[in-house]
């Protein structure tokens, strides 16, 4: 039964497999249809490798996934990453971590209270409003 | 505490000391501490002191100063948001703070152009001037100990060497330079400037314009993005990847007679830009005009390159077709 089932299905899931990726295929094969982008341009101007880029293009789910991860609402992560440069994409899945993250929060042990103290003092760092 | 004394921490207090006064010694042998200087012209073509009053305040919660600091950039552009939406959109729970591509992008989910500045005085104090409020990315503290914080440059004050910026959970706080310039540059002087399409930065080359106009045009459309491009060709004309990108977007908007005069004018800037000739070749042909469309593929096809080979096939497929 099953393989009377396999014998009619496959052909037509290899025909429609094939079908379905004709237009990936024939996009690159009829570079008339449109103009080169603006993106494209500066990419190869950049002299950017084909690597780089498919990095790039893949960087925007890791993104995703690690914004989930650092408490985003999931309902916003999409439109966040949308709105990245691809640049910018491959950074926050790089270095996500070593970013720094703006934030003002002093949470400092008792000696590096005296040195801010006194950097803060001659006028090299910004803790203490007290200082100025 | 003080009242527990045994030997080892009078050591142990010993050797903090010394440190310490080791660190200082370093830090005033080093001479860090000198008011940075502006160039000559900057001096001279700046205002003695200026200050964008009418940019609104918001004060910072907890650690929000990126959500507070994108508010009073965008709302001073005409842009209704408030900090709580802007939390949402921006702010990393799990960092406690906001990191700097996403300060970029949501300035862009806005309709406004992130333009990255250089990091220097000169830039930020000419875009200050040109009445543009500079969001600024300092650190409070050390390297080691980083306090970091995004703040809003508003003003200046040459005489006084002072800086105006609303930070944090002061408006118009007043800042010495130097203090000011220390703690920027251990963000490596990070600032940018938001502005609406069709308004260009005070400072700059154009290279990173370019690239923050084309990256908005990718999340905004074409539509959105016409006025910058417009703009940026009026004040770099010399620049022909600007033309070129403006005849795209033309193309984009339905107005291909004046996306050809944009890719002319960046053939004309920069005879050898093979993609500026291959897409007045590309849009010759679209609007039936095979002779034109064959005088331009045949420059591209000369110049060797990335779009050599395309330009050939172009080129080839045309005189098939006839």
């Amino acid at each position: 039964m099953m393989k009377k089932i396999c014998r009619y299905l496959s052909p037509l899931l290899i025909a429609a497999l094939v079908l379905g990726s004709l237009p990936v295929a024939a996009a690159p094969a009829s570079p008339g249809s449109g103009l080169v982008t603006t993106q494209d341009a500066l990419n190869v101007e950049r002299t950017q490798g084909d690597r780089e880029r498919i990095h790039e293009i893949l960087a925007r789910d890791d993104v995703q996934e690690q914004l989930v991860a650092q408490g985003v609402d999931p309902a916003e992560v999409e439109a966040r990453v949308a709105a990245l440069s691809d640049a910018e994409a491959a950074q926050m899945a790089d270095q996500l971590e070593q970013l720094p993250a703006g934030a003002s929060v002093v949470g400092a042990l008792f000696a590096v209270f005296v040195i801010l103290l006194v950097t803060d003092i001659l006028g090299l760092t910004n803790v203490f409003p007290f200082t100025r | 505490m003080m009242h527990c004394r045994d030997r080892q921490p009078h050591i142990r207090n010993a050797r903090v000391a010394g440190v310490l006064a080791l660190v200082l010694l370093l830090l005033t042998l080093a001479g860090c501490a000198s008011t940075p200087q502006l160039a000559d012209t900057t001096e001279r073509e700046l205002p003695r002191r200026a200050l964008l009053e009418d940019t609104p305040f918001h004060g910072q919660r907890d650690y929000q100063c990126g959500p507070a600091s994108l508010a009073m950039v965008l709302n001073d552009g005409g842009v209704d948001v408030d900090v709580d939406t802007l939390i949402s959109q921006v702010f990393l729970p799990g960092r406690e703070g906001s990191v700097q591509p996403e300060m970029l992008g949501t300035v862009r989910r806005h309709g406004r152009i992130p333009f990255s500045i250089d990091g220097n005085l000169d830039a930020l104090l000419t875009e200050i001037d040109a009445g543009h409020p500079v969001v600024v990315m300092q650190n409070l503290s050390l390297p080691a100990w980083p306090v970091w914080h995004y703040a809003v440059a508003i003003g200046f004050d040459l005489d006084e060497e002072t800086m105006i910026l609303h930070s944090g959970m002061e408006p118009e706080r007043v800042e010495s330079v130097k203090r000011f310039d220390a703690t920027w540059a251990r963000s490596d002087r990070w600032a940018f400037v938001a502005l609406p399409p069709g308004e260009m930065p005070a400072t700059g080359d154009g290279k990173a314009a370019l690239d923050a106009i084309a990256d908005f045009e990718r999340v905004q459309g074409a539509k959105a993005a016409l006025p910058a491009w417009e703009a940026f060709t009026e004040r770099y004309p010399e620049t022909a990847m600007g033309h070129f990108a403006l005849g795209n977007t033309r193309h984009a908007t339905g107005d291909s007679q004046g996306a050809i005069d944009a890719f002319e004018q960046a053939v004309a800037q920069e005879p050898d830009l093979a993609v500026a000739w291959l897409n007045l070749g590309l849009l010759h042909r679209e609007l039936g005009e095979p002779d034109e469309a064959r005088k331009a593929l045949q420059r591209a096809v000369a110049l060797p390159g990335a779009w050599q080979e395309q330009a050939r096939q172009v080129l080839h497929d045309l005189k098939a077709g006839g």
